[in-house]
């Protein structure tokens, strides 16, 4: 196969590369923890929303019963 | 009759909250991702020392200028382009972030201290949560450009820590906002709870403005990014990125605000079921 790149270009590729973990750990890492994060608080909200909806509607037909 | 008002307008008001958050967190997400790929295409790439090459290469990445070319003239000299400099785009917006959320902690500890009312501690203990968040967010994006940028061992990290001097400021503040629970967490009574961690918030922000302004004040290996300038292809995406990130924050801030009330809201009806 040979050299398919220049054995230089490797060196340059070579040296911005080894960065590159470094960059991508620190990308990924904040992203999963945002929407982690906000994925688990609008879950917990959307579990909230449902038993509010429940107990107001008990609560307006135990209201309107006792009127 | 039970009073369904009081429930029914909460219900409503943690409507609005929960709206405006979402929208924060959109526009947020959008700008955050929009200066991510800004960064990596459109922002010109920073350098960062200099690598020797035996012979020219045949690339569009230009040589070093003629005035750092080797004297000796063997081979040539290219400047190391900078890749972990993009970790600079998200680092700083997010540490800003940390400070916003610290800040409104900060207010409400002080509100709760002289109103005594409960929801202002609760958005004080809100506010600490997602300081906690971004300053682990901060640490961590901070982390990696120490070890990409600063060439740091993991054995040397600890030390640095503690020596660097906006290092050791900010890890003091993310143990302050871990003791900040910890304190909460000790304390049975509710109304000395509350005030023991407005207190307590208010003493550990006070290291957030000196964490800010240490590297302005003594010597520091910390870049400094408002004093040094910037090319405007990185200025348009930093800002974005800054714009996005606080959206960002205190969409967080906010959803765990209209989650709470919603707790608040329930407790209110299951209150008038039981009553």
């Amino acid at each position: 196969m040979g050299n398919l790149i220049d054995p230089t270009n490797t060196e340059l590729y070579a040296l911005v590369l080894k960065d590159a973990p470094y960059v991508i750990v620190a990308y990924a890492v904040l992203w999963v923890a945002l929407v982690a994060y906000v994925t688990v608080i609008l879950r917990r909200m959307l579990k909230l929303n449902r038993e509010i909806e429940v107990l107001s509607e008990v609560v307006d037909s135990k209201a309107q019963a006792g009127e | 009759m039970p009073d369904t008002d009081g429930a029914a307008k909460g219900v409503g008001s943690v409507k609005r909250q929960l709206q405006v958050a979402i929208i924060l967190a959109i526009v947020g997400g959008v700008l955050t991702t929009a200066a991510f790929l800004m960064a990596f295409t459109t922002a010109r790439v920073q350098t960062f020392g200099t690598i020797d090459a035996p012979a020219a290469v045949e690339t569009t990445y230009p040589p070093a200028p003629a005035a750092m070319q080797p004297t000796d003239g063997t081979g040539v000299r290219y400047q190391r382009p900078w890749l972990s400099q993009k970790i600079f785009y998200f680092h700083v917006p997010i540490a800003e972030a940390s400070f916003l959320v610290f800040t409104l902690a900060a207010i409400f500890a002080v509100l709760f201290l002289v109103k005594r009312k409960q929801s202002y501690d609760t958005r004080s203990r809100i506010g600490m949560e997602t300081t906690l968040v971004f300053t682990i967010g901060t640490m961590i994006t901070g982390v990696m450009w120490t070890r990409a940028s600063w060439l740091t061992n993991w054995s040397q990290l600890g030390r640095e820590m503690l020596s660097e001097p906006r290092l050791a400021t900010y890890t003091i503040m993310l143990v302050f906002v871990i003791a900040y629970f910890v304190l909460r967490n000790s304390v049975e009574d509710p109304e000395r709870r509350a005030v023991y961690s407005a207190v307590f918030t208010i003493i550990a922000w006070i290291d957030a403005p000196i964490s800010f302004f240490i590297t302005r004040m003594v010597p520091s290996n910390h870049p400094i990014v408002f004093q040094s300038g910037m090319d405007t292809t990185n200025l348009i995406p930093f800002i974005i990125a800054q714009i996005g990130m606080l959206m960002l924050g205190y969409a967080i801030y906010a959803l765990r605000v209209a989650e709470e009330s919603s707790r608040d809201t329930l407790t209110v009806l299951k209150e008038q079921l039981e009553g």
